[in-house]
């Protein structure tokens, strides 16, 4: 039953990772487009959305792989 | 040779117009009514055998199921208010398999794997984990924004990276189950494509693809229901238990 759960944890980790990075990549650009827009600062804020995008994806990921169980979690945090 | 997205274009079937509004029925809507109906009728058969105590074979079945969403609220949620929410997490877990699961019968439809369709499962969860968010701490829930243990120079820097990664989060769920599914089911039409293209000699090899290409897809029906399932318990446990 143990070794099954965590087949299946591995199994939504797989699908889980790629579209959470690719996504917040994503999200990050265009709320800094929208803002450019807004405000007409044209390149700023997108240039700072594409990092901060990145930036949260790249935290996603470490958080997901920190509550894995193969993924020496020392706390368990929800 | 017919394009492989062709299938999943939607046609009108009963054109109905009322008061401006295109509420045409189509094959998609058709498909989500078959949803529906077979989780209700299965779980209406299932469950109604009075004066029995033991359970028959579908009975059974559909107990190992929801046992094993129990574990799951209960693990992400928590046990006391895992009660609470445990009707919606199971109901959006069998129907979204259901709805998988009917894409594969030849002729039907996938309404999964239209991005319209997982996008409003993914806000409706969204919207609904910020008002439980907001009724259940008030003003305390903006303290989601900043994790715990960060020190006081990076708050700035956190606030935004959170807020985006709280807006990619429906974007992500939605995204995640419509392009499985789309993917999917190209993959099938376009090794059906070859396999009415080519010659006998030769087309029988993407047919017998396409039969394991299938198993992998019943596979898959069940893995994203229950990924999106896994993910609507943890966004709703978050919320739940700030840190």
């Amino acid at each position: 039953m143990n070794e099954e759960s965590d087949f299946r944890k591995g199994v939504g980790f797989a699908f889980r990772v790629g579209t959470e990075l690719v996504v917040s990549v994503f999200v990050g650009t265009t709320m800094g487009y929208a803002l450019d827009w807004f405000w007409g600062t044209k390149p700023w804020f997108m240039v700072a959305g594409l990092l901060f995008g990145g930036a949260a994806g790249g935290l996603m990921v470490y958080n997901i792989a920190k509550n894995l169980p193969g993924g020496g979690s020392e706390e368990k945090d929800s | 040779m017919e394009s492989p997205l062709h299938h999943f274009e939607l046609h009108p079937l009963v054109e109905i117009n009322l008061l401006g509004l295109d509420l045409s029925i189509n094959k998609a809507i058709l498909a989500m009514w078959a949803g529906m109906a077979i989780v209700f009728f299965l779980f209406k058969a299932a469950g109604k055998k009075e004066g029995s105590y033991v359970p028959g074979k579908l009975q059974s079945v559909l107990e190992v199921g929801m046992e094993f969403i129990r574990g799951m609220v209960e693990e992400f949620i928590g046990k006391e208010e895992g009660k609470k929410y445990f009707p919606f997490v199971a109901t959006v877990f069998f129907f979204i398999l259901a709805c998988n699961l009917i894409g594969l019968v030849p002729g039907s439809y996938t309404i999964t794997s239209q991005l319209v369709v997982t996008g409003a499962f993914a806000i409706c969860i969204f919207i609904m984990t910020l008002i439980i968010g907001f009724s259940k701490h008030g003003g305390h829930f903006f303290s989601i924004l900043v994790p715990p243990g960060v020190p006081k120079v990076m708050v700035p820097l956190m606030i935004p990276i959170e807020i985006i990664s709280m807006i990619a989060r429906p974007i992500s769920l939605s995204v995640r189950l419509f392009a499985n599914m789309t993917a999917g089911h190209t993959v099938l039409a376009v090794l059906f494509g070859l396999a009415m293209s080519a010659s006998l000699a030769l087309g029988w090899m993407p047919f017998a693809f396409t039969v394991i290409i299938n198993g992998l897809e019943i596979a898959i029906a069940f893995i994203q229901a229950y990924i999106f399932t896994t993910l609507t318990c943890v966004y709703i446990g978050d919320v739940i238990n700030l840190h």
